[in-house]
């Protein structure tokens, strides 16, 4: 199960595997470590990329085909240019695409001091600074014996919380049958390079009328590292059943890749709810705009029977670029999707990001609360599409947008899509884009408040609506996250 | 992008070969639009700009370029008046201009009002920064066939400081003939510092004529000048009409519009507004009501690029039966245009299973000392309204019909000319249904 | 404790104070009265430091300090305290959470110890009991959907937590009902004690009816054209402003 935590560390893969293998009952089969795997595999992509990566993950067939045919539609597809980023061309030939695992510092003293002031500064507990910033040795072993603990727990509550790796090979039947059912092979462009070549990612299945007994985050906060560029995630929740799923750590992460092409799927069946949480902090970046992370991500959650619900909440103050617009299609009648979204820019920045909510069944509701915040030079796009089908009969949605300037040189967009079809259905869109105001400055500041904590008093409580549904040490942590972000925006 | 594909209508509108003018810029800006026009072909929906209005049927017919008028007793000059307007009247008929239905007469100080084939015929020299534009963006292909096709059309100016009272009406007419016809006209209008006028643009048809129209304004309103523009759009169900507007407000400059978007087969608007001088103002207010299988799609762009400028825009959107309204609603304040305030609405209202609403509000700002907001909603009407009418005795069918048409009155809630403004009024009660 | 002279200010360009002098020692209580647009609520923003109000000539020592070159939230720290005529709204922010973050910023000024949320929760709940308010303003956002009484009153909480040393009440009467003005009066009177001072701005002499003032000052035309006692207040109501400008300016106060 730990091969999310560290595939080639083989003692610890191997005494870990086997734990999981004796708490699930069943046997562990130990073949698919690979010396490939050691090496990783040279920069390029083409077919035999693809099948090597699906060799190195020990695949069935049926997992390499599918990954073939993403591939082949991806050769097809151009890059899409229709956000409203700059970027400079990315050569996909130049990118490794599986990637053998750094070399990690041994110790927090060979750990850039900068990654640790911020840490600090978010205070992240002192155990899991090491583990954050990808610390190998004592910092994997604790987390190890914590993840155990906890997925002892889960797996009495029958769920199954694995990497996307071991469920390809353990529940075989479970991931072919949910596997690109939201986001198919061919869905976009950068769904189809992840499909074609995802290195691992996490699976989580609650089955029929259970209620996750522990928020899963925790446990990912730890174990989060060396998932690869090409993450993929799926998360079933059968009848009735609930779950609560964080994603991400508020600090930012020690990762040198330059292009995430993530993408998540969420299924949930009648009456079940998802809950996906997201603390988006990749390495925005310096000043001046050089570095930093693209991060390309497709996540998408389908409320498949009635009386389902799915909530996206994200905080995104990282990465250089971020595309991204976790959407739910509501089949099911009476189907919920919600979308709370606090996007911050700062320095050179770039975000476009917001939601798709497809609404099919009859008398499902969204709503979507966006928060943008632009500093410095960023610029930060809310891109959204409402669409009442014909078959949405009763339906309802709700959208407010608002974005915050904070200095001159930064832009604010909004850019909503309404489309419908349905003449019993309902759309309302609120938008607003303005500055801080020089009266609530002034109020804060004549009762004595200092001007940076000003404005992160008043950045947070306008994104109050969006923390309230964060969990509530996670709420704790991106406020923290939002005033490390704005430092130096203000003046 | 993919290579524009040929389709007949591309092949139909590029057959006739262009006519010299005898004016070498002119000649030379008609031809380089045309070798735009051929070189992009049709925009598809992949094309941002034309995302909810598809040209794949219309792009499958052809249309014959005639300089042909329609019979001119298919057109009763009297039944071309409007209320309260009462000003001179240019009319045109499949985009020419037709002096005995025009009322020219003695014009007041200080306007010019002439057809475009007249003043090319004299001098064109002041027509020339208008005429020799070029439309780059991948949206505007009819602008450029229109560039490169239009013989005639309006120009029209007011002197500075000069006011003119009674309302300018201009007509233009599409009349059925045997072929099916595709016209260009051009308006070139321009309103001097400190100048004020009213402006009435009407479209109508005379018969069931299956044509392509395209029509191009380019409106400047100089320093101080307050220009009022009311467009009635009662084209023929038959007639695909495709507009090119493009406003752009100097210092302290005033527009207000007024847009009712009645007829049509596919129809289509493009507004552009540039508010270019410190503290320019712009009012619009706008309403579409496709019904039948009309596809109607209004595209406004409002860009803020000066200090201290408004803009406030409300649009309203009534769809029946198959119609289709497609609404975009774009505010872009420029970087620098500090004290930008600007807001944009639009409501819609679906009334048939059949119908559609596609909009698309949009907010692209630069500046930071800016107030900037937009709302939009697809909806019925409001059910707390509907029960207080039937519970005072209002009958269900006549609660909503009263509804409705106050939904769409309100548009016309700040237009000055009252007589035109009833008569607008009481065109749009009668294109709804009876509910 | 205050000591103003000869102040000059100018708000976007056009000059409102023009040479206003005055002197407030601790323990009393001065009402500022005139006409609108004689400079009342730019006397109040001057002391205070908000942006765009541009001194162009004298002098304000508070406490020995120069005041004009401290940032707004210094002079806070150092018991400046201004009661907003027009409080503004902050969606979002708590209300509670607002004041404690105020409160312990001006202690970590002072080098005072902050308050923890137990130490602060008890002082606010003694505040409340004092000023009569419901604690239910207290879980709302920063003056967010207050009406007109409450956003007042919840200055005058604010002033009460924050105990500042020179409290300037810009037009906290204007907009109240008779209920309203006597519970912001009463809580006014409350906070009345020898080492501190008050500068109450006004327009009208009701709210002196119920905060009895130590001096009475007539602003007019960006000057102090005439002060005495709480007998000029009435005087006032009973001839009105007319006929100010003609009165030599009567130099400093106090």
């Amino acid at each position: 199960m730990n091969s999310m935590i560290n595939e080639s560390s083989s003692a610890t893969t191997l005494r870990d595997n086997a734990d999981v293998a004796k708490v699930l009952g069943r046997t562990y089969s130990a073949g698919f470590i690979t010396d490939i795997e050691m090496t990783g595999l040279p920069p390029g992509l083409d077919e035999g990329t693809v099948r090597a990566i699906s060799a190195i993950k020990g695949e069935p067939e049926w997992m390499t085909e599918w990954r073939l045919q993403a591939f082949h539609h991806w050769l097809t597809m151009p890059q899409p240019d229709w956000a409203k980023v700059k970027l400079d061309p990315i050569d996909y030939q130049a990118i490794s695409y599986y990637a053998a695992p750094k070399a990690k510092p041994k110790s927090l003293d060979e750990v850039d001091p900068a990654l640790l002031e911020t840490y600090e500064k978010l205070g992240v507990p002192l155990h899991e600074r090491a583990a954050l910033a990808g610390v190998a040795v004592d910092a994997v072993f604790d987390s190890v014996s914590v993840g155990t603990t906890f997925r002892k727990q889960l797996a009495e509550a029958g769920v199954l919380f694995c990497s996307m790796s071991e469920a390809i090979r353990e529940y075989p039947e479970i991931v072919r049958k949910y596997l690109g059912s939201v986001v198919p092979g061919g869905d976009n462009f950068f769904a189809a390079l992840n499909s074609a070549v995802f290195s691992d990612g996490s699976f989580v299945f609650i089955p029929k009328g259970v209620r996750c007994p522990m928020e899963l985050s925790t446990y990912f906060r730890i174990n989060a590292q060396n998932t690869g560029q090409f993450e993929r995630t799926l998360i079933v929740a059968e009848e009735g059943a609930h779950v609560s799923y964080l994603e991400g750590c508020t600090a930012p992460k020690r990762d040198e890749n330059q292009l995430h092409a993530a993408v998540v799927e969420l299924v949930a069946l009648e009456g079940a709810q998802i809950k996906y949480s997201t603390v988006q902090n990749w390495y925005p970046g310096d000043e001046n705009g050089v570095g930093g992370i693209y991060n390309f991500v497709t996540k998408r959650g389908d409320c498949r029977g009635d009386d389902s619900k799915i909530c996206w909440t994200q905080v995104e103050t990282g990465s250089a670029i971020t595309w991204k617009y976790p959407s739910v299609v509501l089949r099911g009648d009476r189907a919920v999707g919600e979308f709370y979204s606090v996007a911050l820019t700062h320095h050179f920045q770039q975000a476009d990001t917001g939601t798709k909510m497809i609404h099919l069944g009859k008398h499902t509701k969204s709503k979507i609360v966006s928060k943008g915040i632009s500093a410095g030079r960023s610029s930060n796009s809310y891109r959204g599409l409402v669409k009442m089908e014909k078959s949405a009969e009763g339906a309802r949605n709700y959208t407010q947008c608002d974005s915050l300037l904070i200095g001159k040189k930064c832009g604010a967009h909004t850019f909503p899509y309404m489309e419908v079809k349905n003449p019993t259905a309902i759309v309302e869109h609120e938008a607003t884009t303005s500055k801080i105001s020089d009266d609530q400055m002034f109020y804060c500041r004549a009762r004595g408040i200092g001007e940076e904590d000003a404005v992160s008093m008043i950045v947070d409580g306008f994104c109050k609506q969006v923390f309230r549904e964060l969990p509530m040490e996670f709420a704790v942590e991106a406020k923290k996250l939002l005033e490390v972000s704005l430092e130096g925006a203000v003046g | 992008m993919n290579q524009p594909v040929s389709t007949p209508l591309v092949e139909s509108l590029l057959e006739a070969p262009l006519a010299p003018s005898g004016i070498a810029w002119l000649d030379a800006a008609r031809q380089e639009n045309l070798a735009a026009f051929a070189a992009s072909g049709l925009p598809d929906t992949h094309v941002e700009a034309w995302k909810y209005t598809a040209l794949r049927m219309l792009g499958q017919r052809r249309f014959v370029a005639l300089d042909m008028a329609a019979p001119a007793s298919t057109v009763d000059a009297a039944s071309l008046a409007l209320p309260g307007v009462d000003g001179p009247r240019l009319v045109f008929v499949n985009g020419m201009f037709r002096a005995e239905l025009s009322q020219v007469g003695n014009l007041p100080e200080g306007l010019t009002l002439q057809p475009l084939s007249q003043a090319l015929a004299g001098d064109a020299e002041p027509l020339r920064f208008s005429l020799s534009r070029h439309y780059r963006e991948p949206g505007d292909a009819f602008a450029r066939i229109n560039a490169a096709r239009a013989r005639d059309g309006v120009v029209l100016r007011v002197a500075a400081h000069v006011e003119i009272t009674r309302p300018v009406h201009l007509v233009f007419i599409a009349a059925a003939t045997e072929m099916d016809l595709a016209w260009h006209a051009r308006n070139v209008i321009e309103l001097g510092e400190g100048a004020r006028l009213n402006l009435v643009e009407q479209h109508l048809a005379s018969g069931e004529p299956t044509q392509l129209a395209t029509l191009v304004s380019e409106i400047e309103v100089r320093e101080g000048a307050r220009l009022q523009l009311t467009v009635l759009q009662n084209a023929a169900t038959s007639t695909h009409l495709i507009r090119h507007s493009g406003l752009r407000l100097q210092a302290q400059a005033q527009a207000t519009l007024h847009v009712l978007e009645l007829g049509g087969a596919l129809v289509r608007h493009d507004l552009k507004v540039e508010l270019i001088g410190d503290g320019a103002q712009l009012l619009t207010r706008g309403v579409f009501m496709p019904h039948g299988r009309q596809h109607i799609d209004t595209q406004l762009a409002i860009r803020h690029q000066a200090l201290d400028t408004t803009s406030d825009s409300s649009w309203r959107g009534v769809a029946n039966d198959r119609g289709r309204g497609v609404f975009r609603g774009a505010i872009m304040v420029a970087p620098g245009a500090d004290g930008s305030d600007a807001n944009l609405s639009n409501k819609n209202l679906l009334l048939s299973p059949s119908a559609e609403i596609d909009t698309k509000p949009e907010l692209e700002i630069y500046a930071d000392e800016v107030k900037a907001a937009h709302g939009a909603t697809v909806g019925q009407l409001d059910e707390r309204s509907l029960f207080y009418l039937r519970s005072r005795g209002i009958p269900l069918a006549e609660a909503r019909a009263l509804l409705t048409a106050a939904f769409c009155r309100a548009v016309l809630a700040d237009l000055p000319n009252e007589a035109l403004r009833e008569h607008l009024s009481t065109l749009l009660v009668e294109q709804l249904p009876n509910t | 404790m205050l000591k103003i002279e000869n102040l000059h200010a100018r708000v976007a360009g056009k000059e409102i104070l023009k040479g206003l002098d005055l002197s407030i020692n601790a323990g009393e209580v001065h009402a500022i009265m005139g006409p609108n647009g004689a400079g009342k609520s730019t006397l109040g923003n001057v002391l205070c430091g908000r942006d765009g109000y541009e001194v162009t000539d004298g002098t304000v020592s508070y406490n020995g300090m120069d005041l004009l070159t401290m940032a707004p939230e210094a002079r806070a720290a150092t018991g400046v305290f201004l009661a907003f005529q027009y409080p503004v709204e902050i969606p979002g922010v708590n209300n509670t959470y607002f004041l404690r973050a105020a409160l312990n910023a001006q202690r970590k000024t002072r080098g005072e110890k902050e308050l923890d949320s137990m130490q602060f929760l008890k002082l606010v709940r003694e505040k409340l009991k004092v000023m009569q308010i419901s604690d239910e303003l207290l879980h709302r956002a920063v003056n967010e959907g207050f009406s007109g009484g409450e956003k007042k009153r919840n200055e005058i909480f604010q002033m009460a937590v924050l105990e500042p040393k020179l409290a300037i009440l810009d037009e906290t009467d204007s907009g109240l009902d008779i209920d309203a003005l006597k519970q912001v009066a009463q809580g006014v009177n409350t906070l009345r004690s020898p080492d501190r001072a008050f500068l109450m701005i006004t327009h009208y002499q009701r709210l002196l009816d119920y905060v009895v003032p130590d001096f009475v000052h007539v602003l007019a035309d960006g000057r102090i054209v005439e002060s005495g006692d709480k007998s000029l207040a009435l005087k006032l109501e009973e001839h009105g402003y007319a006929g100010l400008a003609e009165r030599h300016p009567a130099g400093v106060g106090a």
